[in-house]
């Protein structure tokens, strides 16, 4: 079976309108594979056609539900310089991380806001299970690290603060 | 079914012999690490890392959640549990099923039958396997004390939720049975959540053997040899060989032959160890329990079988047949591991973590060494003492054994203190030469040796 260029696009189209994040298509040797994601990795001996549509989408919006899973993250965080005389707040625990106590709602702080240490700062959701992240530490927030609906490690840095 | 990323559930030296089988394979892997092994060997051979939590493991590798959570934020189709944490627990392999990832491991279904130990003594009996005379579940002590008397005392009291060594005592008389068993059905519950005990003749001169089997699944199981692991120390074992040297080959078919007839009556899949004890002075062998998981032990397998067990696990989680009939499998020399934990023989064997400043293994024809320390590691304080596992193989016993000798001799380690010296003794010993051993043997050589070398 083959497939030409408008008979690919015609299924990147119906992929898109669909509600599916990931498609794998596999007639004889011929294999398709189509993620809203980001790319997918290739069995190493397997014969493939990756066609990524959007090879690194940035999360235009934040997820609708605070139950919805991120995407697989593949790829390390970056570690996070913390200036001197800041302290960073780092995850109690790993999961996924939510600046808000609900969609839409305004986060719990932003770059600026005062806290002390019982400020709660976000929450990380393990199997649909919220933890509220303490803020530790009292003084004002410098930086927002870590994203909406992002997976976070255990002591990865979500927020940097200046004590006072 | 599908296996190309795993999210290696484990650390040591374990971790490290899972990610090394991925990689053959050209499966990824992506090692969990609490915070005490972010410098670990896994993390840096592993294709990623996660951190999952603090270094206490009930905060990290014992979190089921956490664990899954993990594997799935990382794209990981597939988790391997290793052996301890998890890895008996049915929990995990039902929320991996429940998520989508391929368990690396036996059935839900295996787990939860062979953990309960009294349901697995029950399905031995009725495959025709031989178990050790005893009881079925004792309610109370006047129970316990009725089916001890028939028994014959000493008898072992074992939790059902028990296994591996842990939840037995031992009662040499009514008197004792009367206030031992409260305290045994209390210590179950609260170790286990289950205080439902039961009894088996206490077998003073024996041997410990076990039979490794893989099962796939079409319902084919073959048996990969057997296993002697006599040598233990507080119901850890510390020397183990393959295959067991001290019985008749007629012994050892029909031990390998009971494994592997209660495996398939059962469906079992993956890799498992069919455990039995062996009695010196009456030459039978009973069923004691089955482990659901591979066993720190596997390498003298693979040694004298020239079959990858974790590879082979893989592939039977990715839905492959055994590429090996029973026919197929045949038995070369002997073969020997030595369990180097971190502790100090000249201190009680009191555990030693800290600072490996200089580790430099001994290398060879027929030396191995499973391993995930390297120079300049720190061992973490909050695990098992094991290092490393020394194993070597010869074209008989007693090849294996002077090989282990010069194996040990050139092993150095500077920093911290390890069994070696121990071990050392143990090998060159003429009753472990002739193989006059049993599971209490080594107790007694550990006390020698604690009183002749005290510092």
């Amino acid at each position: 079976m083959e497939l030409s260029e408008d008979d690919v696009l015609h299924i990147l189209k119906l992929i898109d309108e669909s509600k599916f994040d990931y498609f794998q298509l596999e007639v004889g040797e011929l294999k398709i594979t189509v993620s809203k994601g980001e790319p997918i990795p290739l069995a190493p001996t397997a014969q493939n056609v990756a066609v990524s549509q959007t090879p690194n989408p940035a999360p235009a919006q934040p997820p609708k539900s605070p139950a919805v899973a991120p995407a697989p993250q593949k790829e390390p965080p970056k570690p996070v310089a913390i200036p001197a005389g800041h302290v960073p707040i780092t995850a109690p625990l790993l999961g996924t991380f939510y600046v808000a106590p609900e969609p839409g709602a305004p986060p719990f702080v932003k770059a600026g806001a005062e806290i002390t240490e019982d400020t709660t700062v976000g929450l990380i959701e393990v199997m649909k299970v919220f933890s509220a992240v303490r803020a530790g530490v009292k003084g004002v927030v410098t930086e927002v690290v870590a994203q909406n609906g992002q997976f976070i490690e255990y002591g990865q840095t979500l927020f940097v603060v200046k004590p006072s | 079914m599908s296996v190309t990323r795993v999210f290696v559930a484990n650390r040591g030296e374990i971790a490290v012999r899972v990610i090394k089988a991925c990689k053959n394979l050209g499966i990824g892997t992506v090692a969990a690490v609490s915070e005490a092994d972010r410098d670990s060997l896994a993390a840096r051979i592993a294709d990623r890392t996660v951190c999952i939590g603090p270094p206490r493991s009930t905060d990290s590798y014992l979190k089921t959640e956490t664990l899954i959570a993990a594997a799935q934020a990382t794209g990981c189709d597939a988790l391997h549990p290793g052996y301890g944490f998890l890895s008996e627990r049915a929990e995990l392999a039902e929320a991996c099923a429940k998520s989508n990832i391929t368990f690396v491991g036996p059935s839900v279904d295996n787990i939860t039958q062979m953990g309960d130990k009294l349901a697995a003594r029950r399905i031995a009996q009725s495959s025709g396997v031989p178990t050790v005379p005893g009881s079925d579940h004792a309610k109370n002590p006047q129970e316990a004390v009725a089916a001890a008397k028939k028994i014959g005392y000493p008898v072992l009291l074992k939790a059902s939720a028990g296994g591996g060594g842990r939840g037995i005592k031992l009662v040499r008389n009514a008197g004792e049975m009367q206030t031992t068993f409260g305290t045994a059905a209390a210590e179950a519950r609260a170790a286990f959540g289950s205080d439902t005990l039961y009894m088996e003749r206490y077998v003073g001169n024996a041997r410990h053997i076990e039979v490794q089997v893989l099962g796939d699944h079409c319902g084919d199981v073959v048996h990969l040899g057997e296993r002697d692991c006599s040598l233990q120390r507080r119901h850890q074992k510390i020397i183990e060989e393959a295959p067991a040297y001290a019985l008749s080959q007629e012994v050892r078919d029909k031990i390998c032959n009971a494994g592997a007839a209660l495996a398939r009556s059962i469906g079992y899949r993956n890799a498992g160890t069919v455990e039995f004890i062996y009695d010196n002075d009456t030459q039978e062998f009973y069923f004691l329990e089955v482990n659901t998981r591979i066993q720190v032990e596997h390498p003298v397998t693979e040694m004298i079988t020239g079959v990858d067990l974790v590879a082979q696990q893989l592939l039977i989680a990715r839905g492959q047949p055994l590429p090996f009939k029973q026919a197929d499998l045949q038995l070369h020399g002997h073969a020997i591991e030595c369990r180097i934990n971190a502790e100090s023989p000249q201190h009680g064997f009191r555990p030693c973590p800290g600072h490996i400043a200089e580790w430099q293994p001994p290398h060879g024809i027929g030396i191995r060494l499973d391993s995930h320390c390297y120079p300049g590691y720190f061992v973490p304080p909050y695990y098992d003492s094991l290092l490393a596992k020394l194993i070597v193989h010869g074209s008989d016993r007693t090849e294996a054994a002077d090989r282990m000798k010069q194996a040990l001799a050139s092993f150095r380690v500077k920093g911290i203190d390890t069994g070696i010296p121990f071990l050392q003794t143990i090998i060159d010993d003429s009753d472990y030469r002739s193989g006059k051993v049993n599971t209490c043997w080594l107790e007694q050589k550990l006390e020698e040796y604690s009183t002749s070398h005290a510092a």
